[in-house]
């Protein structure tokens, strides 16, 4: 079931290229007919899971290369199911929005569906070396996705992007490469490593989750590392931000979640330096975010913020800490990916991002307007949202390890609600329509949401409000996982 | 003696429904929602239609209340009842619980009648406003939110309903959307309210790790509590409930807040919003008692907010100000009550008080019908001290300092945020060449302008391979000015092939050195 998982996006891929490339709306459906029945078979895996037992399951793994010990290992556990779940949802609402994509359309949707596989193999892979490979995989259709399809400085945008993340899988790379030289057998399965890594002196093992971290961090991002996001968030065509945001910054968030698995001491060791750059993350990126003028830019910003969040509940280390940033890591993905689907929807129509040409939006697109405040209020963690769930769990666990210092975090907090709140000001009030037609000369109104569009956005926005009323069943989907990781950070 | 058993039997059955009281409210706020998301809640019968939702709801929490109220009477209602779990943090649970006693029942019943009172009020004044509806849901969530917090019997609950509260409140006090004055209002109240809030959960993240429950009933311990923790987290809690009554560093969030409709102004400022924070004290009065130098605190800012706001009343010229200040004022002094320690005299005042505003406020906009006689001029001894007036009338500058100590910062931090990224790590790391200015990535030396560190140095050791070289070249022969030129040809394909993924490359390469 898991290879079909892994197969049936390759396969849609593969269907597309005997497509003839004018029938744009045929590609559509065939791509998004792949990526849901992606989703149906996620959601099978996610019935078939036993949340009660903390073992690796649907296990299954054949000889790569064997000479270097590489196996094609692949597995689920309670870390990784969330993840692959909110791919696959992603990935489907994703596809089915690109209404907009016109020109280039069988080598978009081939690529996303493409991407779609290797993201699904980098949060199921149980081998580093499998592992490894599909993260190097994810760069190339996003180059071309972001280079092709982009704005204006969409050149700029991918490489940038790519130089980023190469330069941080090198130092992923030789850490990689100096686990696996302790490895007992030589093996690149995950298992192993961490038996090799527990046998490192402590220095060699803060050095490698060293490596480890700047890998993970530059896809995170943390703070230093975050150059590449806003530019590329910003160029690349709103279904991919949808990706980006809401999948690839998650995939740095799981790597560290797994190093620290891997390397138990190593990471108790850097957690206060964690903290320190979670809080980093956090305020510099509310900070930012409250001045851009970009819808877009604003979000972007807000992502390394949220992303903060997340480090933060992993450094404490915690069964709380962890457990609230794996929901903060589901939550943001799903609001976040509201946010940008709206705003790709809203720039299809009006050809503007700035804030200000959204003023008084309410007054012709009432669900658009209605929608965007509902997502930037879940973003901010009001109770009733996914946000809040993770957020107090969060805070939680932190106070456990910190104290007082998470006054810092409540600095991020009340920022938030500030470039939220202002956001929301200005899609509700301000002058009408007639002085934005004097800017831009558009059409003097804009178009309420479609019915499909509304349809996805009310998927996401159910999911959003479900887990913040409801989180038991995802919290007891990880928790079984998340105590034996805890078991083992305990030593 | 039967039919008595059986009657009380019925009584606490009824006591599982208690969960219906704040759900009901909420769940017309969702249904409003829904309304006015399928367009079908404008006109006259979308009007109705919400109305009749928002004071049904009403009414039936009030009658549920009432039940219970019985039941707690007769003495068959549990202190403390658990409904059901939500969510488990850690080792800690995370219920849903209410507590019934002699605090909560009183001021869940005033809330309750209060919102009703009011939401039948509004019916009328608000008819064919453009945002009925809009105000109606704001209305229900509001009444949801506040019962949540008298009723709930843990931090987590409360937290929810107060941020409900802070939610609904600037949905009404931005009610008025298209004037920006009602919009920057509204964020400023939420960004204040944020303050408290932020309080609130430091105090439940303490709560969890210093006295291992959520619920307030326990919350105090067993009296093992060291006294730094225990005044760690009252602070917390304090300084939420200080943010919500609107005490003294905080008070310029609530004038701003009158910009709402006045049935709104006097549900939630005039009435029930404002009391909130006394409330929250009450619940919390085992663990306060504990720390007695915080109970000092709290009696002060009580006291100087009565006399600021006992100050700045006597100044006022329109009829809400006039009213808002007294009432702080009146808060000011219940929390002098508790920091005495006299809580059951603080929670009877609140609920006196409460009754008594909500009708100042509902008359307010018939003022100038119902008054026979003008209003009352500057007292003399005010009058008289130009300084002092003049400070009554700017509010003590509270806002303006506010704004020059904290926002002011804030935003100066953006903007050094965004210059240390743009003049600090981009030279540092580099940025690729721009798409607009293609001719400038041919500058000397083929890199890209702005190269970075790692960039600048690579051109430096290239500048300074290249003297040797010229050097070499200048004293050899021809054949090995021939080999090196063919060589230096390949090194420079070498060079350019290098140069594409550039600079990480070098680190790359750098790193391997430093680490094997």
């Amino acid at each position: 079931m898991l290879r079909a998982l892994l197969l049936l996006p390759l396969f849609g891929a593969g269907l597309l290229a005997l497509v003839p490339a004018r029938r744009v709306d045929l590609l559509r459906q065939l791509a998004s007919l792949a990526a849901g029945a992606t989703l149906v078979c996620s959601l099978l895996l996610l019935v078939a899971f036993d949340p009660d037992s903390g073992a690796i399951q649907f296990f299954e793994t054949r000889p790569w290369n064997p000479r270097v010990g590489a196996h094609f290992a692949l597995g689920l556990d309670g870390v990784s199911l969330p993840m692959v779940l909110l791919a696959t949802l992603l990935c489907f609402l994703a596809i089915a929005c690109s209404t907009g994509v016109r020109t280039g359309a069988k080598l978009y949707f081939s690529l996303l569906l493409v991407l779609e596989s290797a993201l699904l193999v980098v949060f199921s892979a149980r081998d580093w070396s499998l592992f490894y490979v599909a993260w190097e995989l994810t760069l190339i259709p996003l180059f071309f996705l972001i280079d092709r399809l982009g704005g204006a400085h969409r050149h700029r945008a991918a490489l940038n992007f790519v130089l980023y993340t190469l330069g941080g899988s090198v130092f992923l790379l030789i850490a990689l490469l100096l686990l696996y030289d302790v490895a007992p057998g030589h093996s690149f399965a995950m298992a192993d490593m961490a038996a090799g890594g527990a046998q490192l002196p402590a220095r060699t093992q803060v050095l490698v989750f060293l490596g480890l971290l700047v890998g993970f961090g530059v896809k995170m991002p943390i703070v230093p590392l975050h150059g590449w996001l806003p530019l590329a968030h910003v160029e690349a065509p709103s279904p991919v931000s949808i990706l980006l945001s809401g999948v690839l910054l998650k995939m740095g968030a799981y790597g560290l979640i797994r190093a620290a698995w891997t390397l138990p001491a190593a990471a108790l060791a850097m957690q206060d330096w964690l903290a320190l750059l979670a809080l980093a993350s956090l305020i510099h990126g509310a900070v930012l975010a409250w001045r851009q003028t970009d819808l877009k830019a604003m979000i972007a910003y807000s992502s390394i913020s949220h992303m903060g969040v997340v480090l933060l509940g992993i450094a404490a280390l915690n069964h709380a800490g962890l457990s609230g940033a794996m929901t903060q890591m589901v939550a943001h993905g799903l609001v976040a990916g509201l946010l940008f689907l709206l705003v790709g929807l809203l720039y299809e129509r009006t050809h503007s991002r700035e804030l200000a040409a959204y003023r008084s939006l309410h007054a012709s697109a009432p669900r658009f307007a209605a929608l965007i405040a509902f997502a930037l209020l879940a973003a901010v963690g009001l109770p009733g949202g996914a946000g809040f769930v993770a957020e107090v769990q969060v805070l939680i666990g932190a106070y456990g390890r910190w104290g007082g210092w998470l006054l810092f975090a409540s600095l991020g907090m009340l920022i938030s609600a500030a470039y939220a709140l202002r956001a929301i000001r200005c899609v509700w009030s301000g002058p009408g329509r007639a002085v934005r037609t004097g800017i831009s000369g558009g059409s003097s109104r804009i178009d309420d949401l479609k019915r499909s569009e509304y349809a996805a956005a009310g998927l996401l926005a159910v999911g959003i409000v479900g887990i913040g009323v409801c989180p038991s069943p995802l919290l007891a989907l990880m928790t079984t996982s998340l105590s034996r990781l805890v078991s083992q950070l305990a030593v | 003696m039967n039919d008595w058993d059986a009657f009380s039997a019925a009584l606490a059955a009824a006591l599982r429904l208690v969960w219906l009281v704040p759900v009901l409210p909420l769940f017309a706020a969702v249904l409003i929602a829904l309304l006015l998301l399928a367009a079908r809640g404008c006109g006259d019968s979308g009007e109705r239609l919400s109305a009749a939702l928002a004071s049904g709801t009403l009414l039936g929490a009030l009658v549920v209340l009432a039940v219970v109220d019985l039941a707690a009477l007769l003495g068959v209602a549990p202190g403390h009842l658990v409904a059901a779990d939500w969510l488990r943090i850690g080792r800690v649970p995370v219920r849903v619980s209410f507590a019934l006693d002699a605090y909560s029942l009183p001021a869940a019943t005033l809330i309750a009648l209060v919102a009703w009172i009011t939401v039948r009020f509004s019916t009328r004044y608000l008819h064919r406003e453009a945002g009925f509806s809009r105000f109606f849901l704001g209305l229900a969530l509001f009444a949801g939110g506040m019962l949540l917090i008298a009723l709930s019997g843990n931090a987590v609950m409360t937290f929810v309903g107060w941020e409900l509260a802070g939610f609904s409140s600037w949905l009404l006090v931005g009610y008025a959307w298209e004037r920006p004055a009602a919009t920057a209002s509204a964020q400023f109240v939420f960004v204040t309210n944020r303050v408290g809030d932020a309080g609130f959960l430091l105090g439940i993240g303490l709560a969890v790790w210093s006295a291992g429950t959520l619920e307030w009933a326990w919350l105090a311990g067993d009296g093992t509590m060291a006294t730094v923790t225990a005044r760690l987290l009252a602070a917390g809690f304090v300084l939420a409930a200080l943010v919500k009554s609107a005490q003294l560093p905080f008070t310029p969030w609530i004038t701003r807040a009158l910009e709402g409709p006045t049935p709104s102004s006097a549900i939630f400022y005039g009435s029930l919003m404002v009391h909130a924070g006394v409330y929250l004290l009450c619940r919390m009065q085992d663990l306060l008692l504990m720390v007695p130098d915080l109970l000092l605190v709290i009696a002060l800012i009580g006291l100087s907010t009565a006399f600021y706001a006992a100050l700045c009343a006597s100044v006022q010229s329109d009829v809400k100000s006039a009213l808002i200040y007294p009432t702080l004022a009146q808060v000011g002094l219940m929390l002098v009550f508790c920091g005495l320690g006299l809580f059951w005299i603080a929670a009877l005042h609140a609920g006196l008080h409460a009754a008594w505003r909500v009708v100042q406020f509902l008359l307010a906009p018939a003022w100038l019908n119902l008054a026979r006689r003008p209003a009352r001029p500057v007292p003399r001894w005010l009058a008289g001290r130009r300084w002092l007036y003049t400070a009554a009338l700017q509010r003590l500058w509270i806002e303006n300092l506010v704004y020059s100590l904290l926002i002011r910062p804030t935003l100066a931090l953006g903007r050094d945020l965004q210059a240390f990224d743009a003049q600090f790590i981009d030279p540092l790391i580099g940025t690729p060449v721009d798409d607009s200015h293609p001719s400038r990535s041919v500058v000397a030396g083929g890199l890209p302008h702005r190269p970075g560190l790692a960039g600048w140095a690579l051109t430096a050791v290239a500048r300074r391979l290249e003297d040797v070289e010229g050097q070499l070249l200048m004293s050899g022969d021809g054949a090995l000015e021939r080999v090196l030129r063919r060589t230096a040809g390949y090194a420079g394909t070498v060079e350019a092939l290098l140069e594409q993924p550039r600079y990480l490359m070098l680190m790359v390469m750098a790193t391997f050195a430093v680490i094997l």
